[in-house]
């Protein structure tokens, strides 16, 4: 190891003297352990129904609904809202029309000059904005 | 750039008595660790891990935290990526969770097994799964004698509640770096039952802006790192009170929105600037050039006249010869053939003939051109100029095929001149008429050149068909319809199909006649046709005047290309190296109170403050008393402007004019350590833990129905 390495400590070390079993032995080399952990859902999804009485709270319970609210609709490159939106709405919060929507890329906009740039866009740029909303479209 | 701090080793392990308590905040941001009963945790660290190669041994380490990125380069980190094991805010990668464990315990000093009773933190209604792998995982591999599981907003509000921010009923509202939750609190304790939690927290603040100026700078993408995000995220973002008006500021109001805009200038270096070159220069210059010139041509000279040399040389000889073959006789004259490599008499005598003339070219070419031509024409068609009935048959066929490369020759000359001084006609005129007026011309010029181009466009589209549109068709459906509709892409298709159609029986009489593979050229998308060429030229011929003559033009050509490429093809200037961020500096955080920007159907903070008293299904009094002491803590509720956009949107949510009262907790970040610290601090504490009996004997049901109690 080089000697700044050894002095900042970076290295977490191979054995520790607080541990009755070291990791070395517990997860053996070699062996790709990247697919043993399962993700959250599965794991909530697997959970013991019986243990989770509907009356008390457990994770899933607790999490918050969808917004009542109507979603506002934002350009997706510049953030915007709407064009026309004068003072009195935005007083009021109304939102306005939502923004338009290029039907070939399903990308928003607010501007005529902001649609032409979306029009320029190569292919990767847009599914990068989409994802952003979350809209991309995933091919599996 | 930051710089990274790691925690130090403590030396104070074996100080504590073994019934002191270990505080472990683990966050999904930081860890941290400390002794029960201190006001500052010892370690905290960020609850990452990376296990990249040590290149020079080749072996795979495991590196805990922030790291220094200088020291990163004696590590391969292209197979590791940075983990964390929690995903939202529950551990379920536990073993990435006992490195850091083995790194936090170490950074406490423990060297010995780690015999002090354990007060850790989780989230709300942490599922049990979670909490059994846990209490496993201390249990077994760090001989921890006792475990308590406690909610950090719990102990930020139990802390501050201390302090006197809160009251004992009150609203904890919690920004934390993967989610956000609204707890409310009755008689001091949580009430799980109406917590609410969203998926939304600064990790998504942090990626939202990361992704948004990737998108908008692409040359730089490299220079936005996480972590640098996190910082400009940290340094510049803020809430904006009412978020539509801030973006109306953006767009109309140029000056305030220049105000509120930060720069980021990234290190630009200008390519050196050619200055003009002065007189001296320039003079230096040519005279370095005619002497360069200069050699050249003696080099070129010396070359010739050896040549010539060598050539005379070889002449004489061959004439030599020649002598030597015409005075003697047969057997000696075989054996000076067969001695010099030459066949016969003819082949010497050709052999000559070709010296000859080479030796004349050269020579030639020091006297000029128009000689040489002379010369070879005269010598390539000798022929010619001799009358028909001295020659022989086959010297009469030479004749003919003499004639024929004569005329084709003079008549290509011809023609080059006829052009040529057509060209020079033609310059004139135009010369002229531009002199009389040249406004009048240069509007003709250009006219001309938009017909032109129009004509070649459409043309080009035509065959073509929206080539270059049919690249971004990627999502829609309908690829390679475009392809089908033109007329001339039908027809070509239609002679595809025909010409792949096998017939089957009977001979397959294709190519016997030579009109028949002029098809392929039909067939083929890149056809020239002919009628396009003088077309071309003109607009060619066109293009170059115009540029010549008119500073605003830009080829057309020029302009369509850069269509389909990314935008900014023109050469960098210190402009695109300054990064911009204005709107996304309130437009990230947005994220916490409108999670349907980056399309999770939540709701907002402000919503889930209504939500949480909404099934607490209380009456209105205690409602009325929760709002009051509202505690805003958590490290995502930093920024500044959260508290009045808070008030003002939970003010939407309550009777008009009912009281509201929003307070920050007095450190955000390290109050629930804090908090635990004093929780474990307390004599309460050791009834609240469970041990490895307690875990051996119930095993996960013990935690189904787990909760501490909280006290002051």
């Amino acid at each position: 190891m080089e000697p700044e390495v050894v002095r900042a400590e970076m290295v977490l070390a191979p054995t520790l003297p607080f541990k009755k079993v070291q990791t070395a032995d517990k997860y053996p080399k070699g062996q790709s352990r990247g697919r043993q952990w399962k993700h959250l859902r599965h794991l909530l999804q697997a959970a013991d129904a019986s243990s989770m009485p509907p009356d008390r709270p457990n994770y899933l319970n607790i999490q918050s609904s969808p917004s009542i609210y109507p979603p506002k609709r934002y350009c997706d490159v510049t953030g915007f809202e709407d064009i026309k939106a004068d003072s009195y709405a935005s007083e009021l919060n109304i939102s306005m029309q939502a923004p338009y929507v290029d039907p070939r890329t399903k990308l928003r906009y607010a501007d005529p000059e902001v649609f032409k740039q979306i029009r320029m866009l190569p292919d990767e740029y847009v599914q990068r904005y989409l994802a952003l909303r979350n809209a991309a479209v995933i091919l599996r | 750039m930051s710089s990274v701090t790691r925690p130090r080793r403590e030396a104070d392990f074996a100080r504590f008595p073994s019934s002191t308590p270990i505080v472990i905040d683990n966050g999904a941001s930081t860890f941290r660790i400390g002794w029960a009963g201190e006001t500052e945790p010892r370690a905290a660290f960020r609850n990452v891990v990376q296990r990249p190669r040590h290149r020079s041994t080749g072996e795979t380490v495991s590196i805990v935290g922030d790291t220094d990125p200088a020291l990163m380069k004696y590590f391969d980190c292209t197979r590791s990526a940075v983990r964390s094991p929690f995903d939202d805010d529950v551990v379920y990668q536990f073993e990435y969770m006992e490195y850091i464990l083995d790194y936090g315990f170490d950074r406490l000093g423990a060297n010995s097994e780690v015999g002090h009773p354990i007060l850790m933190t989780e989230c709300e209604c942490n599922p049990s799964f979670s909490r059994a792998r846990m209490a496993e995982l201390l249990f077994e591999t760090y001989g921890v004698p006792s475990i308590a599981f406690g909610i950090d907003n719990a102990f930020s509000y139990k802390y501050n509640q201390k302090l006197g921010n809160c009251g004992e009923d009150g609203l904890a509202i919690s920004c934390e770096h993967g989610t956000c939750h609204v707890v409310p609190f009755l008689k001091g304790q949580p009430v799980l039952g109406a917590c609410c939690r969203t998926n939304v927290g600064g990790f998504h603040i942090t990626d939202f802006l990361r992704q948004l100026l990737s998108l908008k700078y692409p040359y730089h993408t490299a220079n936005f790192t996480w972590e640098k995000a996190e910082e400009l995220k940290k340094e510049h973002c803020y809430i904006a009170l009412d978020y539509m008006s801030e973006l109306q500021i953006f767009k109309n109001n140029k000056e305030e929105a220049e105000e509120k805009t930060r720069y980021w200038q990234l290190p630009w270096v200008p390519p050196p600037k050619e200055e003009p070159p002065s007189e001296e220069e320039l003079a230096r210059k040519a005279a370095l050039k005619e002497k360069a010139g200069q050699r050249l041509r003696e080099m070129a000279a010396a070359k010739r006249s050896q040549k010539i040399v060598e050539l005379e040389k070889q002449l004489s000889y061959l004439e030599e010869l020649m002598d030597q073959l015409d005075e003697a006789d047969e057997s000696e004259a075989t054996a000076i053939l067969s001695r010099s490599g030459y066949l016969s008499q003819q082949e010497i005598k050709s052999a000559i003939s070709k010296a000859t003339q080479s030796l004349r070219k050269a020579k030639g070419e020091t006297n000029g051109n128009e000689e040489k031509a002379e010369v070879s024409a005269a010598d390539k068609y000798p022929l010619v100029s001799v009358p028909d009935e001295e020659l022989t048959p086959d010297q009469l066929k030479e004749k003919k095929k003499q004639i024929l490369l004569k005329t084709t020759t003079e008549g290509k000359l011809r023609a080059k001149q006829k052009r040529a001084e057509e060209e020079a006609l033609r310059e004139k005129l135009e010369e002229q008429r531009r002199a009389e007026n040249p406004e009048l011309y240069l509007e003709e010029l250009r006219a001309r050149y938009s017909e032109l181009s129009e004509k070649f466009e459409q043309r080009k589209r035509q065959k073509v068909n929206g080539g270059q549109t049919n690249g971004n068709h990627g999502s829609s459906g309908g690829v390679g319809r475009g392809e089908r509709l033109n007329a001339a892409q039908k027809e070509r298709m239609r002679l595809l199909a025909s010409a792949a159609f096998d017939r089957g029986k009977g001979e397959d009489t294709f190519g016997m006649r030579d009109e028949d593979w002029l098809v392929y050229n039909k067939m083929s998308k890149d056809n020239d046709d002919d009628g396009n060429d003088d077309d071309e030229s003109e607009l060619v011929r066109i293009a170059s005047k115009l540029q010549e003559i008119d500073p605003t033009f830009v080829s057309k050509s020029e302009a369509v290309q850069l269509t389909p490429e990314p935008p900014k093809v023109r050469p960098l200037t210190a402009e695109d190296y300054r990064i911009a961020i204005g709107i996304e500096r309130f437009r990230c955080p947005e994220v916490l109170f409108q999670p349907g920007m980056i399309g999770i159907d939540q709701a907002g903070i402000d919503e889930m403050v209504s939500i949480s008293l909404r099934r607490l299904m209380e009456d209105e009094s205690v409602k009325q008393r929760l709002c009051q002491s509202i505690l805003v803590t958590g490290g995502s509720s930093l920024f500044p402007g959260m508290i009045p956009r808070l008030e003002s949107g939970i003010r939407q949510y309550r009777p008009y004019r009912s009281p509201l009262k929003l307070v920050r907790a007095a450190d955000p970040i390290i109050d629930a350590w804090r908090g635990a610290a004093a929780f474990a601090a307390s004599s309460k504490f050791a009834k609240q833990t469970f041990s490895l009996a307690d875990y051996r004997e119930h095993g996960e049901n013990l935690f189904h129905r787990y909760n501490i109690v909280y006290s002051l």
